[in-house]
């Protein structure tokens, strides 16, 4: 190995356990100062929560930023005046729902179920009204209490972004859509906006542990349709809606 | 609304928001079609759809136990009957 790959090997793994040190550390005084206190005194925990979630990724991004100046992030102003819609997106890294929690002061997702159990982390994702991406996780009645706080979520201008595919694509292609969060968007009566995610992957890729600190990568979100279905039509179909949406996205990756 | 009409709006939307054709009247759902919440909030806007108003929380909440056809039409009829006895309603 030339010592120049062996440089660019230990500072991406320098940079990388700075970025996940801050992660840790950002997270539990977050949850220390934060959390807890919001927790006790705030009047709406859910939106507070929320609020602290896109703080703390907005540091955890600023500071990727920082440290990996070769990746630039472009992200198109349609996407950041998003409001009071279900936002639909590929799925490329573990930094996509972060990455849009950290623009979303209002935020809502459905979150891999297993990250529930973990102690502490599953009560903030619990009181963040986010949801575990299997509804066995929810039991009945809370599944309608859930999707009751989405919709107030949505109504008081708050954002709910959902990755159909469930798990990241491995080779950019997209994966069969699962059609629970077009449902849950069909009971809200919310429109969707497509949000097509660019490099994410490029920049931690699925099964890696380094970030990628020396590639010149562009991370892009961009605004690709919004649709607005009849949700009380007669003709009303949510395997079309599922279908449209798909067709969107496959246009874009084909572009 | 009769028994006979309230099953077949129950079927009519099982097979609408489901594709599932003319379902057991007493099959478990979950294990038959691997029926879910998600589902049942499916359901859910269908009731409300033909029932033509909206269930509250509570309501919504009852239904979500609920495992086979002959329940669901169960729930319907009470929820009718309710619809029909409240004041105003005739």
């Amino acid at each position: 190995m030339s010592p120049i790959k062996i440089f660019q090997n230990a500072s991406a793994l320098f940079i990388t356990l700075l970025i996940w040190v801050y992660f840790l550390i950002g997270s539990t005084v977050f949850f220390l100062f934060g959390h807890i206190p919001a927790c006790l005194f705030s009047k709406n925990r859910a939106s507070a929560f929320q609020n602290l979630n896109h703080i703390n990724m907005g540091i955890f991004f600023a500071l990727t930023r920082f440290l990996i100046p070769r990746t630039k992030f472009i992200i198109q102003k349609e996407v950041l005046q998003i409001h009071s819609s279900v936002i639909v997106c590929n799925h490329l890294s573990y930094l996509d729902p972060i990455l849009l929690i950290s623009f979303f002061k209002q935020n809502c997702t459905i979150v891999k179920s297993t990250f529930f159990r973990v102690p502490f982390f599953g009560w903030l994702l619990r009181n963040s009204f986010y949801m575990p991406s299997s509804v066995g996780e929810v039991q009945g009645q809370s599944m309608v209490e859930n999707i009751e706080n989405i919709k107030k979520h949505l109504a008081a201008g708050g954002n709910f972004f959902v990755f159909p595919e469930g798990t990241r694509s491995r080779d950019g292609r997209l994966a069969p859509f699962n059609k629970g969060a077009f449902s849950i968007a069909r009971y809200c009566n919310a429109p969707l906006k497509l949000v097509y995610i660019k490099n994410t992957n490029k920049l931690f890729q699925p099964g890696t542990f380094l970030f990628k600190t020396h590639d010149n990568i562009e991370i892009e979100l961009e605004l690709i349709g919004t649709l607005t279905p009849d949700y009380v039509s007669d003709n009303f179909s949510i395997s079309a809606v599922v279908d449209d949406v798909r067709n969107v996205f496959e246009q874009r990756i084909k572009r | 609304m009769t028994r006979q009409e309230i099953e077949s709006e129950v079927k009519k939307i099982f097979l609408r928001e489901f594709e599932v054709e003319n379902p057991e009247m007493d099959l478990d759902l979950r294990e038959a079609y691997a029926f879910d919440s998600i589902d049942a909030i499916e359901l859910l806007l269908g009731i409300e759809k033909f029932l033509g108003s909206e269930l509250t929380q509570e309501e919504k909440k009852q239904a979500m136990d609920i495992r086979t056809i002959n329940q669901i039409c169960d729930y319907v009829e009470k929820l009718v009957a309710t619809r029909k006895d409240a004041p105003g309603v005739n």
